[in-house]
């Protein structure tokens, strides 16, 4: 059981091309653009676009294509029987019967709808991997505050909050190899995780959780000393050592940003939806 | 608002929990079901209302929300009213029953729970996404039963486990 290799989110990519370079306030507002407008996306062609769009930020990054789309793997099977489910299941009034199994109809709307929300859950998937991979959890982190320093006037924390994300983020990766290690020390013992009905599966699941949850605990306790003894206040009034910059390159990426979302917009609003 | 360091720090690893268990497909159990697996993602939400507060709860919710919108293991998460609006619940009515129970016995506190803090999870996930349109309400409400009664059970078993387990090493002044 490889539980790390097909984890890609939150995984960063060294570089330093134009796209490692940008801003991250740049990258954030404009993934933030692009999965706003996915959710408005109702027929084929902006996907089209959309998926010329991140070919060539994934050229510009040169990012391995395979690697990007590794973190799909998992997800496919999933994917399909929700495909499938949809196909079946969605109905409207009027649309054409594609053919009939036993009690089941499979209608042209339930294959648009399957399709269109299947190409949805790809694009989302590959817009935010590839964000982290451009981007280090530090500059991520940086961007989200300076980002998110309005809302902190109302009185929200966010310093905090993106510190929440940060820890999430980067004990993902801790946490996996953990999980690694108890489920090859289970094993050892002879648990078969891949064998039996529903309820021995869900049985054999509990000596894995509860050391997961354990070792995950002490971990944090271990960091609570840590950040009190370093006096974390939260980060007010705090300096950095690097501050963000926006740039030309900033500039014209955001420009082609806004113009490809223009574009994009024009496309989602000349056609109407699909069902 | 404040934020103590120990809310920041369990929320955080909470939420790792959460985004390792979704990658990993780990928190899916395959059921014979249609949409194929009962989930118990959900879990270290529960742990988070209960263990930590409200706050926590919230904070992990969101994360769980937010991981299953830009990471959606099922279609129709990939709507943020389906998939982040109705976990902001989760955890913070986990610490309710919690804490409006746990008086009377600590144990049936965590049950309890466990148990309606999966139920919040199923019924308004599926609310949702009959509501958007993504789920006929027959297919929500069979799914429902198909789902929500052992992600419950499954839920409630958790959360008395891990909840006991994890006290059994938190310093003394949580209790």
């Amino acid at each position: 059981m490889e539980l790390t290799k097909n984890i890609t989110l939150g995984v960063y990519l060294p570089g330093s091309t134009s796209i490692h370079r940008l801003d991250p306030r740049t990258k954030i507002l404009a993934a933030a653009i692009l999965i706003i407008l996915l959710l408005f996306v109702r027929t084929y062609e902006p996907y089209l676009l959309f998926s010329l769009f991140l070919f060539a930020v994934v050229l510009l990054s040169r990012i391995p294509v395979g690697y990007a789309l590794c973190g799909l793997k998992p997800m496919l099977p999933v994917l399909a029987i929700m495909w499938v489910f949809q196909l079946f299941l969605f109905k409207t009034e009027d649309t054409a019967v594609l053919f009939s199994w036993w009690i089941f109809e499979a209608t042209e709307a339930g294959l648009h709808m399957g399709n269109l929300i299947s190409l949805r859950v790809l694009f989302l998937f590959t817009t935010t991997t590839l964000l982290t991979l451009t981007t280090s959890v530090v500059s991520l982190t940086d961007g989200l505050e300076s980002l998110l320093k309005p809302l902190a006037k109302v009185g929200l924390p966010t310093q905090e909050l993106v510190m929440t994300l940060v820890i999430a983020l980067r004990f993902v990766l801790i946490l996996a190899e953990e999980l690694e290690k108890i489920v090859k020390a289970q094993m050892a013992r002879g648990v078969a995780f891949d064998r039996g009905n529903f309820l021995q599966k869900t049985k054999k699941l509990f000596p894995v959780f509860l050391p997961l949850f354990i070792g995950a605990f002490k971990r944090a306790e271990e960091l609570i000393v840590a950040m009190e003894a370093r006096s974390y206040t939260g980060g007010r009034g705090r300096t950095k050592m690097k501050t963000l910059r926006f740039g030309r390159v900033d500039l014209y990426s955001t420009l082609a940003t806004l113009a490809f979302s223009a574009l994009l917009v024009f496309t989602i609003l000349r056609s109407g939806p699909l069902y | 608002m404040n934020l103590s360091v120990r809310k920041i720090v369990i929320s955080g690893i909470l939420g790792a929990i959460v985004i390792l268990l979704g990658v990993t497909r780990l928190g899916f159990i395959p059921v014979p079901t249609p949409a194929g697996h009962a989930t118990i993602i959900h879990i270290p939400v529960i742990l988070g209302g209960v263990l930590e507060g409200p706050v926590v709860g919230l904070i992990t919710g969101a994360i769980f929300g937010l991981f299953s919108f830009l990471q959606p293991g099922a279609p129709f998460f990939a709507d943020p009213l389906v998939s982040v609006f109705p976990r902001l619940f989760i955890g913070v009515v986990a610490y309710l029953v919690y804490f409006a129970t746990k008086r009377i016995n600590t144990v049936l506190a965590c049950v309890l729970a466990g148990a309606i803090g999966s139920l919040t999870n199923t019924v308004l996930v599926l609310g949702m996404a009959t509501w958007r349109g993504y789920l006929p309400a027959e297919v929500s409400i069979s799914l429902g039963f198909l789902h929500g009664i052992p992600e419950m059970v499954v839920a409630a078993i958790l959360t008395v486990i891990l909840v006991k387990g994890i006290q059994r090493i938190r310093p003394a002044e949580e209790k």
